[in-house]
């Protein structure tokens, strides 16, 4: 199984749904890509991963967060890297953004929008957040 | 229910995808056909483990409740089980065995799974001897019964099958190709 995603916003509720199914699914044995642009490089940023915002008017869910004990985004991201997801920032966006690789967290590389159609040309799953 | 396992894992207290990437984990450290019980708090972790198990192909055993602990049961899949092998020549069909079951005679129906896969459904009135016991367990068995010998997929109880018969067992039966097909009455141990 083959799974890519590309990672368009960069608010906690969207780490959690990308680094979510991205670890399920690595430990399901799946080759895992996902393609970080626009406001979805936060999720990768060094300081801001540790620090998404939640929606407005959602803040009250961060109870809920620890109450289910649901792991922090940071370690989400190390544990994916952990299990060989792929993860592609996408070099347009960081131009842009004024963003060096040195900004994001470790292990990432640094591409197109060709690298990540490349990667996606035979996934059985693709999906956008 | 009391199983013997191999390993157990804790997750309990764990959010997902927490139960699934710590049962990946654990289980890349077992040995083809070893067993393990995982233990989660996380009301998805059945459906999730049992879904997983599907796509990763192992094999998923059954869950139990015991509070609010799900205890999960899972067997690592070995590929060379996936072959019937059979060694031993005197054979017998799940259909064969099954009228004899459904008769009056007594039958003498081994079952050399795991207990784990055993508790989880069994032909009644079979007894669990896990493959790796039959050694030392020779001596529970009539050497002229007519015994049928049964696994998952036959080819545990060929090895059995003929383990038994270098022990001068004449009567002894491999059932093919197993409980994976067995659509008779099953039994569950809780």
């Amino acid at each position: 199984m083959k799974v890519a995603i590309i990672a368009a916003n960069g608010g906690m509720f969207d780490a959690y749904k990308v680094f979510n199914i991205a670890t399920a699914a690595a430990a399901t044995d799946a080759e895992v890509g996902i393609f970080f642009t626009f406001e979805g490089l936060n999720l990768i940023h060094k300081e801001g991963h540790k620090q998404l915002p939640m929606p407005e008017g959602t803040e009250h869910f961060q109870e809920g967060f620890q109450r289910a004990n649901v792991p922090p985004v940071e370690e989400l991201v190390s544990m994916a890297s952990e299990m060989n997801v792929k993860m592609i920032a996408c070099q347009m966006t960081m131009d842009v953004m004024s963003l060096e690789k040195e900004h994001l967290v470790e292990g990432i590389d640094v591409g197109g929008a060709a690298s990540f159609l490349n990667f996606a040309s035979d996934a059985n799953i693709t999906l956008t957040f | 229910m009391e199983v013997t396992v191999n390993k157990v894992v804790d997750a309990k207290g764990l959010a997902c995808p927490m139960p699934i990437v710590k049962t990946k984990k654990e289980i890349d450290t077992l040995d083809p056909g070893m067993v393990m019980e995982i233990q989660a708090t996380d009301k998805g972790s059945t459906t999730d483990i049992k879904a997983w198990a599907e796509n990763t192909g192992h094999q998923y055993l059954g869950s139990t409740e015991d509070g609010d602990v799900f205890k999960h049961y899972l067997r690592k899949a070995s590929a060379e089980e996936e072959k019937a092998e059979t060694t031993h020549q005197d054979i017998t069909s799940l259909d064969a065995l099954s009228k004899k079951v459904e008769g009056e005679e007594k039958v003498t129906v081994i079952d050399v799974r795991e207990p784990a896969e055993y508790a989880f459904g069994h032909i009644p009135g079979a007894v669990n001897i896990p493959l790796d016991e039959l050694e030392n367990r020779f001596d529970e068995l009539e050497k002229n019964d007519e015994i049928h010998v049964i696994c998952r997929t036959g080819n545990r109880s060929d090895l059995a099958a003929q383990k038994m018969a270098g022990k001068g067992f004449s009567k002894v039966k491999n059932v093919v190709p197993g409980m994976k097909d067995w659509s008779g009455p099953t039994a569950q141990t809780n």
